[in-house]
Order: C-alpha cells, then sequence, then structure tokens
C-alpha cells in the first residue's frame, strides 16, 4: 500500500467510525446510564457506571410499578402469531400467485399490492368499529389480525420473488413423481424459502413489533399492553424519574438489540440479497 | 425468457383448480379484505356522514370535506399539518438519501475491511422503535441532562446549543433529523444492495478507461442505482405522510410547541379521538383520513408517471 | 413397458405456434432421440408427453391409453431434467422415495427399488448424502435413479448430459445405454449432442420450427437425408451445398451443372430440364485425386488440424468456401490448389422444394 492509498483508507475508516459512533451514541448512552444513581447520570452522563454509580434502582421501580413481563409477552406472542401467519399465508399466496395460471390473477396480485403503498392506518377508524362490534376490543387477536393484514402484502411481494427463483425444474419433478400440488409446496418449496424469512422479518415483523399506533388504538388495559405502549405510558407517567425513564427505555431496546446482533448476519443478507427492488 | 408460470393448470380439471386457489389465497385474501381493504372503503364511506350527540348517523355527502378544508376552525389545523409534513419529508429526502447514498458508496469499496461490523452498527437504529428512539433523543437533547449542550461545549460549540426540541422554530426540523438518524439504514441497506449488483467487470472497464474511486462512483455506479434511489424515496414518502409515531411520542398529541410539530398523523388522531382540547369525531376522522390517502395516491401517481417512467433500469 | 402414441399434437402460446401437427410412433423398448436447433420445441413436445404442458390440440397415447387429460403422475412415466432438480433439502435416498409416498408404493417395496436402482447405478455409498455434497456425475445418477425407482412405462430425458463434462459425458452415455439394454424400456431423449444422438438411438427425429422433419435410424439419416434441414443439420461439420440446374435429360439420366464443380450424370428419372436443384457433399466423403463421379477444386485457405484428421477450407471459382475432410499425416498446405472427388453414393441431390430427388445410387 502506498502511502497516499493507505491516507485515503483511513479517512474512510475515519468517516464510516464516525457515523458508526453517531449511530450507537445515543443508545449507549441511554444504556449506560440506566445502570447508574441519579447523581451519576447528571454528574458525568458520559462515563461508565463503576461501583460507586452502579445502581439498579431504575429496573426495580419499572418491575414494580408497571407490568413490563405482561407486555414482553404480548408483544412476544403478537408478533410471533403474526408473523408465523404472515409467512404461512403469505408464502401459500404468493406460490399460488406465481405458480398458478388463472383467469384475473394479475389483478389480484394487483389488488393484493395496494396494501404494500396505502398504509393500513387510514382504516384505523373502522377497524376499531370492527373491532368492537366483534368483541375483539382490547385483545391481542385483534392486533394479530390486523398485523396479518398489513404484513401480508409485503411478504407475499418479497416470497414471490424467492418463489420464482425455485428452478422450475424442480416443481416439474415433484409433478413427474407423483407429488400433490400441496405437498410440492409444503415439502419442496416452502423447506426452500428459509432464507427468505429474513427478508421477509425486516420489513414486515420488525415493525410490528415496534408499533405503537394500533396498541394505542385497540388496546386500553394493561394486560393488553405492548412492550412499545407500555413503556410509552409509563414513560410518560414518570417523565420526572431519570433512573426510571431509562431504565424502561434500555429494557425495550436490550432484547431488539440482543436478537438482532445474534441475527443481524442473516437480516443484512436477507436486505441485500436483491429480493427487494 | 419463458415466463416462470406453470402450464400444469391447463390440463388441471377446474374443479381441482379452484380448490387449490381457494385453499392457497384463501386466507391471505380474506384476513387482507377483511382487515385492511374494507377498513379503508368503510372509513372513506364513513367519511361522508356525520353524527348528531345522540350517535345517530346521516349522510352528509362531500359536507366534511367542505368544513375540512372551508372552516377556518378545521383547514388552519389541517394546513398547517399538511405543511409541516411537507417539511418533514422534504428534510428527509434531502438529508436521508444523500447520507444513505454516501454511506453505501463507501461500505462498497472494495476491498474494505470491517464491512459487516459497520453495516450492523449503521443499520441498529432502524431495528428499534420510534417511540423508544424519539424519547431517547428527547433525553439527550434535553438541557436538563446537559448531554448534548456539554458535547458541543466539548467541541467548543457550547453556544450553539438551544433546547431545539422545546422551540417553536427548531422542534419539527429536530424530529425530522431525529427520524431520519433512525431510518438511514434503508435507503443505506438498498443503494448497497443496488452497487453490490453491479458487475465489478463494469468496474474493472472503466478502471481500465482510467476513471477514479470518485469518478465511478458519480458516473457508473450512480446512474445505475437511480431506480433504487427513486424506489427509496417513495417508500419515504409514503412512510413520512402516514407518521405519527414520534411526535406522540415525544411532543404527545397536541404536537406542540403550539402545534409546531403537528403532522397529518397526528391530525387524524387528534380529530378521530380527540384530546384535552375537543371531543373525538369519528366522521371527521374518517373524513382526515380519507384526504391523506388521495394525498398518498397522488403522491404515488406523480412518482409512476413522472419518476418512474424517466429512471431507466440497466438490465446487467 | 409400453408403446407412445403421438397424433396431430399442436402447441401454441397465443400467436406463436411451438408445435406444428407432430405424429410419432414410439415402440414398446424403443430408444427414440429427438434433435433439433436450440428452441424447436423438444423440450416442450417432452414436456406435453410428460403432462407438464397441456396440448392445443392433438393427442397422446401411452401403452394403447388416451392420457391427454391425465395428471403427469397417472400417465406412468418418469422425466430427468437438464438441471438434475435434485430435492436440496433430502439426501439420496428420501429423493428417490420422496415420490413414491404419494403413489402408493408400501415402505418394503419403496427399500428393494431404492436398493436396486443404487446397485445398478453404484449409488449405495451416496444414500445418505445431500445433493451438494455430490458432484456433476453423481446427481445425474441420482436423477437417473429416481426415474428408475418409479417403474415407468417411459422414460423422458431432457439434455441429461449436457451439465457433464466431456470426460463424464461419454461415461455416462455409455451407463445409459446400458441401462437401456437392461430394463428395455421406452425411452424419448432430448439431446444437442449428435454423438448421442447417433449412438444412442434406435431412432432420431430431427425437429425444426416446430415440425418433424424425418424421423428414421442413425444411419439412414446419415446417409439419406430426406431433406436438405436433415441433410445439414446431420454430420458435422456440415454437408456442403452446391447451386445446380439439370442441363439435359437423356434415358433416365440427368446432366447436372453449376458454378464450381464439375457435370455430372445422375441416374434420376424424375428430373426435368430447367429444375433447379441442390447437390450436397459431406466433407468426410471428399478425397484427394484427379477425377471421378463428382470432382470439385479450389484452392485452399485455410487448414484445421485436429489429429486425426484435418478440415480444408478450400475457395472454389466462384469464390464460395466449402469444407474437405483429409485423413492421414500428409496436409494440405493454404495456397495450394486441390482437386476433391467423392463417388456417386455419396452425393445428395435436393430438389426446389428441399426434398430428396431418389436416385438409381440409393439403391
Ligand atoms: N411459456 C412460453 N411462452 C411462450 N413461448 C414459449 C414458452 N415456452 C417455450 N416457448 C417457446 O417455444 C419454443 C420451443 O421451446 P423449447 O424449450 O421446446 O425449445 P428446445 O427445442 O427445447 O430448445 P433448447 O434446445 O434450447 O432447449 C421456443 O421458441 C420458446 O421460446
Ligand atoms: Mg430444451
Amino acid at each position: 500500500m502506498t502511502a497516499e492509498q493507505r491516507a485515503k483508507s483511513l479517512s474512510v475508516h475515519l468517516v464510516l467510525i464516525a457515523y458508526s459512533v453517531l449511530a450507537v451514541g445515543p443508545i449507549l448512552l441511554v444504556v449506560m446510564n440506566s445502570f447508574k444513581v441519579r447523581s451519576a447520570i447528571f454528574g458525568s452522563p458520559l462515563a461508565l457506571p463503576d461501583a460507586t454509580t452502579f445502581s439498579l434502582v431504575g429496573y426495580e421501580k419499572v418491575f414494580r410499578s408497571s407490568h413490563i413481563l405482561t407486555y414482553y409477552s404480548n408483544s412476544l406472542i403478537v408478533t410471533l402469531v403474526s408473523m408465523a401467519l404472515v409467512l404461512l399465508f403469505g408464502a401459500m399466496a404468493a406460490w399460488a400467485l406465481t405458480e398458478y395460471r388463472f383467469r384475473g390473477s394479475t389483478a389480484l396480485a394487483l389488488f393484493l399490492s395496494i396494501g404494500i403503498m396505502v398504509p393500513i392506518r387510514l382504516g384505523s377508524v373502522a377497524i376499531l368499529n370492527m373491532m368492537r362490534s366483534a368483541g375483539l376490543n382490547d385483545t391481542l387477536t385483534a392486533l394479530v389480525l390486523v398485523y396479518v393484514a398489513q404484513g401480508l402484502p409485503m411478504s407475499i411481494f418479497i416470497l414471490s420473488e424467492f418463489i420464482q427463483q425455485i428452478p422450475k425444474d424442480l416443481r416439474d419433478a415433484a409433478r413427474c413423481d407423483g407429488v400433490p400440488e400441496t405437498r410440492i409446496f409444503f415439502e419442496v418449496v416452502a423447506p426452500l424459502l428459509r432464507p427468505a424469512i429474513a427478508t421477509v422479518a425486516v420489513f414486515t415483523i420488525v415493525p410490528i413489533w415496534n408499533d405503537l399506533w394500533f396498541p394505542l388504538i385497540l388496546t386500553s388495559s394493561d394486560s393488553t399492553h405492548t412492550v412499545t405502549l407500555g413503556v410509552q405510558q409509563f414513560l410518560g407517567q414518570y417523565i420526572t424519574d431519570w433512573n426510571s425513564v431509562l431504565a424502561a427505555l434500555s429494557m425495550a431496546i436490550l432484547p431488539v438489540v440482543l436478537i438482532y446482533v445474534i441475527l443481524s448476519r442473516q437480516l443484512i443478507a436477507g436486505l441485500t440479497s436483491g429480493a427487494v427492488k | 425468457m419463458p415466463e416462470s408460470v406453470s402450464n400444469i393448470t391447463a390440463q388441471m380439471p377446474r374443479a381441482k383448480l379452484a380448490g387449490l386457489l381457494l385453499f392457497f389465497l384463501g386466507p391471505a385474501v380474506a384476513i387482507y379484505t377483511l382487515f385492511s381493504i374494507y377498513p379503508l372503503v368503510a372509513t372513506m364511506a364513513l367519511s361522508t356522514y356525520t353524527s348528531d350527540p345522540s350517535g345517530a348517523r346521516y349522510f352528509v355527502g362531500l359536507a366534511n370535506f367542505e368544513t375540512l378544508l372551508g372552516d377556518a376552525l378545521w383547514s388552519k389545523p389541517f394546513w398547517n399539518a399538511f405543511g409541516n409534513n411537507l417539511i418533514f419529508f422534504a428534510v428527509h429526502m434531502c438529508v436521508q438519501n444523500p447520507i444513505g447514498i454516501a454511506l453505501a458508496g463507501l461500505l462498497s469499496l472494495p476491498g474494505l475491511r470491517l464491512k459487516g461490523f459497520y453495516r450492523t452498527v449503521m443499520f441498529l437504529p432502524t431495528m428499534l422503535s420510534v417511540v423508544i428512539v424519539g424519547f431517547s433523543w428527547n433525553l439527550i437533547l434535553s438541557p436538563l441532562w446537559g448531554v448534548a449542550s456539554g458535547a458541543l461545549k466539548a467541541v467548543g460549540l457550547g453556544s450553539l446549543f438551544a433546547p431545539w426540541l422545546g422551540l417553536e422554530s427548531s422542534a419539527l426540523v429536530t424530529l425530522s433529523l431525529i427520524s431520519v438518524w433512525q431510518f438511514v439504514g434503508i435507503p443505506m441497506m438498498l443503494i448497497y444492495a443496488a452497487l453490490l449488483n453491479i458487475p465489478e467487470e463494469l468496474i474493472d472497464a472503466a478502471r481500465v478507461d482510467g476513471l477514479g474511486h470518485f469518478r465511478i462512483f458519480f458516473h457508473i455506479k450512480l446512474p445505475l442505482v437511480l431506480p433504487t434511489i427513486s424506489l427509496v424515496s417513495v417508500l419515504t414518502f409514503v412512510a413520512n405522510f402516514n407518521a405519527f409515531d414520534l411526535i406522540y411520542s415525544v411532543k404527545g398529541a397536541l404536537a406542540g410547541p403550539n402545534f409546531a410539530t403537528d403532522i397529518l398523523g397526528t391530525f387524524f388522531y387528534r380529530t378521530f379521538f380527540g384530546n384535552q382540547l375537543q371531543l373525538g369525531n369519528p366522521t371527521m376522522g374518517s373524513a382526515v383520513a380519507t384526504v391523506m390517502f388521495f394525498i398518498i395516491l397522488l403522491g404515488l401517481c406523480l412518482y409512476l408517471f413522472l419518476v418512474q417512467r424517466r429512471v431507466r433500469r440497466y438490465a446487467f | 413397458m409400453a408403446n407412445l402414441r403421438i397424433e396431430h399434437l399442436n402447441k401454441r402460446y397465443g400467436a406463436t405456434t411451438v408445435l406444428n401437427d407432430v405424429n410419432l410412433d414410439i415402440e414398446d423398448g424403443e430408444f427414440v432421440v429427438l434433435v433439433g436447433p436450440s428452441g424447436c420445441g423438444k423440450s416442450t413436445l417432452l414436456r406435453m408427453i410428460a403432462g407438464l404442458d397441456g396440448a392445443s390440440g392433438g393427442d397422446i397415447q401411452i401403452a394403447g391409453k388416451l392420457v391427454n387429460t391425465l395428471a403427469p403422475a397417472e400417465r406412468g412415466i418418469a422425466m430427468v431434467f437438464q438441471s438434475y432438480a435434485l430435492y436440496p433439502h433430502m439426501n439420496v435416498r428420501k429423493n428417490m422415495t420422496f415420490g413414491l409416498k404419494f403413489t402408493g408404493v408400501p415402505p418394503a417395496e419403496r427399500d428393494r427399488r431404492v436398493a436396486e436402482a443404487a446397485r445398478m447405478l453404484r449409488l449405495d455409498e451416496l444414500l445418505e448424502r445431500y445433493p451438494r455434497d455430490l458432484s456433476g456425475g453423481q446427481r445425474q445418477r441420482v436423477a437417473i435413479g429416481r426415474a428408475i425407482v418409479r417403474e415407468p412405462a417411459v422414460f423422458l430425458f431432457d439434455e441429461p448430459l449436457s451439465n457433464l463434462d466431456a470426460a463424464l459425458r461419454v461415461s455416462t452415455r455409455v451407463e445409459i445405454a446400458n441401462l437401456h439394454r437392461m430394463l428395455k424400456s421406452t425411452i424419448v431423449y432430448v439431446t444437442h449432442d449428435q454423438v448421442e444422438a447417433m449412438t444412442l438411438a434406435d431412432r432420431i427425429v430431427v425437429m425444426n420450427k416446430g415440425c418433424i422433419e424425418q424421423v428414421g435410424r442413425p444411419l439412414d439419416l446419415y446417409y439419406a437425408p430426406a431433406n436438405l434441414f436433415v441433410a445439414g443439420f446431420i454430420g458435422s461439420p456440415a454437408m456442403n451445398f452446391f447451386e445446380a440446374k439439370v442441363g439435359s435429360v437423356e434415358g433416365g439420366c440427368a446432366r447436372i451443372s453449376g458454378p464450381g464443380f464439375r457435370s455430372f450424370d445422375l441416374p434420376a428419372t424424375s428430373l426435368k430440364v430447367g429444375d433447379s436443384l441442390t447437390v450436397g457433399v459431406r466433407p468426410e466423403h471428399l478425397g484427394r485425386g484427379e477425377d471421378g463421379p463428382f470432382a470439385v477444386e479450389g484452392v485452399v485457405e485455410l487448414v484445421e488440424r485436429l489429429g486425426e484428421a484435418s478440415f480444408a477450407y478450400v475457395r472454389r471459382a466462384d469464390d464460395r468456401l466449402f469444407v474437405a475432410e483429409v485423413r492421414g499425416r500428409q496436409t494440405p498446405t493454404p495456397g495450394e490448389r486441390a482437386t476433391l472427388i467423392a463417388a456417386a453414393r455419396d452425393v445428395h441431390v435436393f430438389d426446389a422444394a428441399g426434398l430428396r430427388v431418389t436416385t438409381q445410387n440409393d439403391a
């Protein structure tokens, strides 16, 4: 490497490092300070907690005065059930749309793609009315139904691209082998869609976990709040209690960061696989 | 290229095909229609009704829209929210896209080390909830905590600090920048993916022609990823004109100070659910949602007819 | 085991006709090879036999039974794909038994068939492996094994060897020939490779633009191509063609002349004075000499030396090139004048419509 090349590469790294600090700095700052006593939060916000400043008082408060564990389990249930249904129904629909030629298939594909661009939120008034009259108001079921409807168009779009990449010969071979159509989907095609899960997750599952709007309008009791809504309400209530606020924020951040770091390789591979063009 | 659609349906008995389609498409179409399309249509329908204090609803045609756009009590906040939303969108376009493109360009430099690390770190904020991000920034920028002012002081710019989120003049732009900070990962990743798709040989050919990295980026790579940039823009547009979470969590439903940060999403929420100042009004709320729908539709049409057509896609 | 009968088969995609009135009778146990230029409809025909594509018109019978409306699995066929189409998430054994599960073959019988196919194809060691851990040749054998265990009446192969390297292609070709001898099953086989076609086929079907040009035994196609297309398609390098006219007709003999070659007499009764003809001679039938039943001369322009033979590109007086295959160590040199001759039975004559003119030489 020449000196000039080295200087160039160094400056590139400097820019990237600077931006990386900007990207994670605020998150680190919140998480770091959530483990400190109040005086240290204000006295030296940039210092790591040490033996004298370490404190879990904020976390104790959050556990004591909110149903954070219920929120976690609600978020988990809603996200996992929605994810399973979005993937299952999305893949099934994508398969039928890409594999079978039938009258109206183009129109149906167009109809389904409306939901990619038009946010389902705009129908909230009617959704709330519907859920009320169906007795589903303030239930996790209502959230799941809305999220599945919200996630399906994008997942159908993404999964169709993946299904098209599965060699046609494979499906034909299965047909020659006498495998019934439903089994071709479930036993030949579906197992090959595993790499698509990451892409679908980024575009449809993460927004579900993070959503504030629908929990806000569809759930009203603590027992149905999700983490995002629960923490949001907690923050509003204890706005002056910095320990608790930082702890609540960290409790919303940490599980996501943990899962993200574990799965980031697949998630990023899914994002950059080119299935969304 | 022979299409990938199977011809198997040609010799399948009609009833069998119908059964298969029902099985595969039924659940998705049913849930989607019932919980996405029907509510949209029903909301639009509801926007032509009004209700009296007893709760009875009756049809009023376009009267709600006349009120919304004609009655100063409604139209002022509406246009205020719309204007703010445009600013919100403009900041995204002018800041988020250039930063996203620049980062993607740097990440796709050949032979860059620690690529995976940078990608992971820079995309992290995008994974977090808007509520959490908004609140965290709220704390950091708060004069009470003094982190931001301290940081500025450290670099000798202490005098620049102001409680940006609290000032009517700067609150909206500050919130927009927080949103940019969070979502810059999406244009970065999509453009990065598009850059990776450009064949190596093309770049090598340009190198042989004597172009430097900078020229290659501006004259070869950038034109080739233009379709992705325009896609990112339209995604940003839809997301921006439908945003709500950030403003609501940082500024509450009233989008203060003095509605300086009110955008269509928060305006819709207040109209629908009401707040300290007014009662919730589902029919007017529906009217607001319908107008938002048409704004988004208009934007999409403009995109399809003006931008999409001019942006050429190149096959490699 | 079964015969296969195709009658008036048509296939259209919108306005484009891909297959046009295809008729073909294949005997029980026969090995039939389909050849033709890319895009002529070979794969389409094969897929229609398999039931993967529907017909726009016409009938397909397998073992005397009309199968037009039957699903692929009900037709008693098995297909081997160019890409092998092995299920990537199943091991070799599962790949072979997967289809049997759905066609009501009991487990014990499945195992017996897999064992037998594995023995035949030397796959015993590989049964627990996944496709990604196999070489190209092994994958190919698994694909064939998967077809064998179905015990089909008709095997369909679509360019099964084209993804293999040259050496493997030769050995697998021999294996397929052996397999056919052992199984005695009916096989329809698509290929681009003339050597495969010539060596494997009982009969070759030459297709062009969705039509069958000729059906016949390999050597019949080689020695007596029915038309210009088949003449030009079979054989490599391709047959040389010379434009010609009938000069005079006398006592069952026509005098043929044209630019670039010496006039000669053709014992054919069907020709009239002034008919336009095309004369064809294969490069390998042209040899150096002074005078013969057919003689053409020119200047050697380029010589390709392959070792066992050389191809000489010769420019005729009328400025057209033709090719001659020269055997032996004595190769011509560029710039040299050469006279090349062919025996009467190696000269093919086609009429203005491109159809073969039968002569007494054919007898
Ligand atoms: N789904 C389709 N729609 C329209 N045309 C098609 C379709 N499938 C095939 N064709 C056309 O049918 C013709 C025959 O295709 P086919 O695959 O049978 O050719 P082939 O003889 O197998 O060629 P190759 O030797 O290259 O494999 C081609 O011209 C092709 O473009
Ligand atoms: Mg083919």
